[in-house]
């Protein structure tokens, strides 16, 4: 590993721990005599047992996939703050195929769904990309507007073909919608009486989030069309110069990360565990996505990590619940988490200046 | 005693000295001009001035009195007032706006217009502006939003005035009238500093005039007992050739043909192209010399198809490429090293390897079936380390932005030598780098030469123009002014044409 | 359609017009001065936090006696003030640490959302988000005005002393930002820093300001959001600081825009309010969503065809740097 990614790494790890130290004085000053059981427990939950371990990897899904969505988008240059949009549309697509189609067989229907779905997102995420491309909109604003469109329709049409007035939110899907357990159930599972399991929901979507993260490290790294995405995003001016057709790399670029977030609205609303609100509501996912794309350095693998860690987080946020504080404690976490990613170089900067010298003296030994 | 002092001024940026113990001393209500190639360090020592620099060394006096000037407000407060050469205007404000900017007159904050549209109108009226000034500055002529900065200073009451090449940007009706406005502000008792590389209009307008060369004060001189001859000499100095060994050229078919090329200018004559053609034969270094700004730039944006151009033809061996994409024409032979290494020659984020591959990552050689062959592009990267003497810590993987300066030319060097290119543009290929460094860049531009490429070299350097190039095209204002073999002039006779001093009629 | 349903859209757009217009016209004052603000939101949903948890406890908790008018004013304060608190953080992370503004926006809206909603649950007897308080503040009749035909009815009843005072900012706003010098160098600012600098406009300090000012107006509207709608607020302002953000494009960055943006924003949105209540619109069955998603459709394609040639400040989202020419 070279010394930019060592530091990379490392001031990874300092925002995480200044987000983290935040959160504890909060839990601190909400309630100081239980604090640190809280925070211990936010920290060590999500390992305390192997059913937990299937529900952080259940909870990491969808927010990897939005990681690598806005990951990807800012590797070619572009912030893609609407992913949240073509997260909802991908769900809702997934939803209306799961209860639509069900003539069709189940395996074939959750693969047409899944790829429905990540075409829905893609169409989303096409919008900003062209108004970028052809009217030099630039993504941020018109990802705004398109969130807030997306939501409206996508309730709209929650509410006019797949609502269920009991719960106020979708219909659940029928279970050979759903995604397969692949035997997971047998694994992530824990026996609070004898004979009876507590049984975590994670299913194949993990294993296709990670696919994903696979795919597009490949996709970046390994093939032409990467380095011209890449190359457009680090240096728009020498990618012309090379000869780099710029518009269309950013309505592809936008697409694919679309369709990362489409297909991970998909993976959330057929895991059986999920089902869409019909009210007017942004969803986090894709927000939460930035954090995760930033502390996994936007790098496709680190994004699984950082996924989880997030997940994690937040499993032993809802824990605390039980000693009476709450989940949004770890939402502050993050928030705080990103406020420091906006200057991250700046840390990485002073972690250079200060550790740098150290790590090269090492690596001069060695 | 002099209205202002410069002592033995010294600043340095990282790696160069740009003002070398420089002195200059201006006298109350003359017009005193600085003259001096590009770098040279007029700029910088009147940044100095104007507190936008700090000087590591030397002192400023006015009237004998040494003052600090930590920044505008302390320059405005001596009366030093500046026109940039980039004009600091908002686009969106008006003439009058614009003006009061900075010393706006109020009571209790609410702006009180009204004097100032007086005092306005009566320096305008005075200096015959002709000028509207509740128009918006982005509805105005570049001349008129120059007569702004003027405005600007004589409304603060400023006596030291700055001017920053501004005839740069002027059409010859606009200069002559700058020139008198000039000449009645030193008449007024105001003192003139002028920054320029037009021997013309220093002849025309100034009377004492320093030069600048190589961040040291050659000289001062009166200009009425100054021959321009003698002046340009001053700028250029009596170069010593660096010995390059170097056969006759050999020219051969013509490679690239341009005709009538022609570009309008976005704000008057700058940028602008003026029915330009040449040719560039197999076997010949033709260099395109002048002084920076004067179209050289938009004549390679030109032919490399990074702008579009209004008119005009350019082939390739016949083929015409007027309005060919970038990728195609570089598909017809042409390689090109950029003016700008870091904006458009170099992916800085990637590593050494991926920028040897930027313009041919796409060809079997790099890719197959779209994935890219890492192991063949880390070997090509090796070849071409070894046979450039690249030299990068981490080889082939080194990040470029670890690199040196002379390192990372060389790739981009490589890489377009490399492609074994017809035609080989190169733009200012030795900018910033040292002695050992330059001497290579200029034996490759010959040894393709000699294997019969054609090379079109744009330089600002008279001594790399001198020494590398078999015919030399002199450009100012956005025309070919010259066309001269390079043993048939003299440094003199260059510097005169780059500063619009000379011109000769030139055939294709 | 009879007038009571006229009357009641219009009072409803009034109360939706009001906030948009103070929050867009904070957001106007950071991107004039260059700096990029979609915090908008976070910033109200602080200010609307802190006001209610504020008269929460007036009334509830500590149950002073205090005069509507007292209570109200009292509450403003204390969400602007706590808007210009947030604010702050987002100044110093993209004018000092020259950060990255959009990110920075994103964290103070997740961080306002969580932290109001912890700290209402760690705060309220209820241990709810939810924070109740009494909604005293309506004025049935302004005396007098209340009598005038049709505009009477329109603007002078059921109203609230938060209208006025948002007709009354954005009058001030116009005035300071094109009449005063503070305005016009703030303006400097967001278009050309390095002309400001030259001239001795310290563009640090007008920065500041900018941003200062939108968390002040957008703290501010978070509270004239909430009071003449709900008599409780639950974390959320529903998308209103992004809206004012389209508010701000779509009236191109100019006060007496932004009121005639504002105004039809306002008017859509009462009617997909209210429109079950309007016979003619019921019948086409048109979905309210529609209703509501029209103004960011709206700016959408504003966008489409101004951003070539766009009203935006120039130098907005960059960091002024001093070298920079």
């Amino acid at each position: 590993m070279n010394r930019d990614a060592v530091m990379s790494f490392l001031s990874s790890l300092v925002v995480l721990a200044a987000g983290l130290l935040i959160g504890f004085i909060i839990l601190l000053v909400s309630n100081a005599s239980s604090a640190w059981e809280a925070f211990r427990t936010i920290l060590t939950f999500g390992f305390s047992g192997i059913r937990n371990v299937g529900d952080v990897l259940l909870g990491a899904t969808p927010i990897i996939m939005t990681g690598l969505s806005v990951a990807f988008a800012f590797k070619t240059g572009l912030f893609n703050i609407g992913a949240t949009g073509q997260f909802a549309f991908g769900g809702l697509t997934a939803i209306l195929i799961g209860h639509n189609f069900t003539g069709m067989p189940d395996g074939l229907r959750i693969v047409f769904a899944l790829a429905a779905a990540t075409a829905a997102g893609a169409l989303w995420g096409a919008i900003p990309g062209l108004l970028k491309a052809f009217r030099n909109v630039h993504e941020v604003i018109s990802c705004i507007m398109t969130n807030y469109i997306g939501m409206f329709l996508v309730t709209f049409l929650i509410d006019r073909y797949a609502f269920n007035p009991a719960v106020g939110k979708s219909l659940a899907l029928p279970e050979g919608s759903n995604l397969p357990t692949l035997g997971f159930e047998h694994i992530f599972r824990e026996e609070f009486l004898p004979g009876f399991y507590r049984v975590s929901r994670v299913n194949a979507g993990i294993l296709i989030a990670i696919i994903a993260a696979v795919i597009i490290y490949i996709i970046l790294e390994k093939t032409t069309f990467g380095y011209e995405l890449k190359a457009c995003g680090f240096n728009k001016d020498a990618a012309k110069y090379a000869g780099i057709n710029q518009n269309r790399n950013i309505v592809a670029s936008m697409m694919i990360s679309g369709a990362l977030a489409g297909l991970g609205g998909a993976l959330l609303y057929t895991s059986g565990t999920e089902a869409m609100g019909a009210s007017n509501v942004l969803l986090p996912y894709g927000f939460t996505g930035i954090s995760v794309a930033f502390l996994g350095l936007n790098h496709p693998i680190g994004i699984i990590f950082s996924g989880s860690l997030v997940s994690y987080l937040f499993l032993g946020g809802a824990r605390t619940q039980v000693m009476g504080f709450s989940i949004e404690v770890v939402e502050i976490v993050i928030s705080v988490i990103i406020y420091f990613c906006a200057f991250v170089f700046l840390v990485k900067t002073f972690l250079g200046k200060h550790i740098g010298k150290l790590l090269r003296f090492k690596g001069d030994n060695a | 005693m002099y209205i202002i002092e410069m002592r033995n001024i010294t600043k340095r940026f990282p790696g160069i000295i740009a003002n070398d113990d420089v002195t200059l001393q201006l006298k109350k209500g003359e017009i005193h001009a600085l003259l001096g190639e590009n770098g040279a360090g007029k700029s910088t020592l009147m940044s100095v001035l104007f507190g936008l620099y700090r000087q590591e060394a030397g002192a400023i006096y006015k009237n004998g009195e040494p003052v600090q000037i930590q920044g505008p407000n302390d320059a405005n407060r001596l009366g030093i007032g500046m026109v940039h050469q980039h004009f600091k205007l908002v686009h969106n404000f008006t003439v009058l706006e614009n003006i009061v900017l900075g010393v706006e007159t109020t009571k209790s904050g609410v702006l009180q217009i009204k004097e100032a549209r007086e005092k306005v109108l009566a320096l305008s009226k005075k200096y015959s502006f002709d000028i509207d000034i509740d128009k918006e500055v982005r509805h105005i002529s570049v001349g008129m939003q120059q007569r702004v900065e003027i405005l600007k200073m004589l409304y603060r009451e400023n006596e030291i005035l700055i001017f920053d090449e501004p005839t740069a940007v002027l059409t010859p009706q606009e200069i002559e009238a700058l020139m008198r406005t000039m000449r009645n502000m030193a008449e007024e008792g105001k003192s003139i500093l002028f920054i320029t590389h037009k021997l013309d209009e220093i002849k025309l307008v100034a009377d004492r005039c320093s030069v600048l060369r190589k961040g040291k004060m050659i000289g001062t001189i009166n200009v009425a007992e100054t021959t321009k001859e003698e002046m340009s000499e001053m700028m250029v100095g009596r170069k010593v050739l660096l010995s390059l060994d170097k056969e006759a050229a050999n020219p051969k078919e013509t490679i690239l043909s341009v005709r009538n090329l022609t570009k309008k200018g976005k704000s008057g004559e700058k940028g602008s192209l003026k029915d330009i053609s040449f040719d560039v034969k197999a076997g010949e270094i033709l260099c395109v010399a002048g002084i920076e700004g004067n179209g050289q730039t938009e004549l390679v944006y030109a032919l490399t198809g990074l702008k579009n151009i209004d008119g005009g033809r350019v082939t390739m061996e016949g083929v015409d490429i007027t309005k060919a994409k970038i990728r195609k024409r570089t598909e017809t032979g042409i390689s090109h090293i950029p003016e700008d290494r870091h904006r458009h020659g170099l992916v800085l984020e990637y590593s050494l390897a991926q920028n040897t591959i930027l313009q041919t990552y796409y060809k079997p050689t790099h890719q197959s079936l779209g994935f890219l062959k890492a192991r063949e592009i880390i070997a090509y990267a090796n070849r071409l380390i070894e046979r450039f003497d690249i030299r990068a810590g981490e080889g082939a993987e080194t990040p470029a932005r670890a690199m040196s300066g002379g390192n990372q030319q060389k790739v981009i060097l490589a890489r377009e030598i490399d492609r074994d290119p017809k035609l080989l543009i190169a733009v200012q290929p030795t900018r910033g780098l040292d002695v050992g460094a330059i001497e290579y860049i200029h034996r490759q531009l010959l040894a393709q030469r000699d294997s019969g490429k054609a090379v079109l070299l744009v330089s600002l350097e008279l001594e790399e123009v001198m020494n590398v190039s078999d015919r030399i095209l002199v450009m100012y204002e956005g025309e070919i002014v010259a066309d001269v073999n390079p043993k048939d002039t003299t440094f003199q006779e260059l510097g005169l044409y780059m500063s619009g001093a000379k011109r000769s009629e030139v055939a294709v | 359609m009879n007038m009571a349903i006229f009357y009641s859209i219009m009072h409803w757009a009034v109360y939706i017009m009001i906030p948009l217009i103070v929050v867009s016209l904070g957001g106007m004052f950071s991107e004039k001065s260059g700096v990029v603000n979609i915090a908008l939101e976070g910033k109200m949903i602080m200010g609307a936090f802190a006001g209610t948890m504020f008269m929460y406890y007036v009334q509830n908790v500590w149950q002073i006696a205090m005069s509507p008018w007292l209570l109200l004013i009292c509450t403003l304060i204390i969400a602007t003030a706590t808007g210009i608190v947030v604010s702050l953080a987002h100044a110093y992370a993209s004018i000092n640490l020259r950060a990255n503004q959009v990110i920075s926006g994103i964290a103070i809206n997740m961080f306002a959302v969580a932290f109001a909603i912890y700290t209402a649950r760690a705060l309220t007897t209820a241990g709810s988000q939810h924070i109740h308080y009494r909604n005293v503040f309506r004025i049935d009749n302004v005396p007098l005005l209340h009598r005038i035909p049709i505009l009477g009815p329109m603007l002078f009843q059921n109203t609230y002393f938060t209208s006025l005072l948002g007709i009354i900012i954005l009058a001030v706003s116009a005035f300071v930002l094109y009449k005063t010098k503070f305005g016009l160098r703030l303006r400097a600012c967001g278009e050309h820093p390095q002309a400001a600098d030259s001239v001795g406009v310290s563009v640090t300090k007008m920065r500041y300001a900018g941003v200062i000012l939108s968390g002040a107006l957008a703290g501010m509207g978070g509270i004239l959001y909430i009071v003449p709608i709900a008599s409780a607020f639950s974390g959320s302002v529903a998308g209103y600081g992004f809206l004012a953000l389209a508010v701000l494009i779509f009236g191109a960055w100019k006060p007496q825009r932004i009121l005639f943006a504002a105004f039809f924003f306002g008017l859509m949105l009462s009617i997909a309010s209210q429109f079950s209540a309007i016979p003619f619109l019921r019948d086409l069955g048109i979905h309210a969503n529609f209703f509501r998603m029209t103004p960011y459709v709206a700016t959408l394609i504003v966008l489409a065809f101004t951003s070539k040639n766009t009203a935006a400040p120039k130098a907005v989202g960059q960091p002024y740097d001093k070298g920079g020419r």
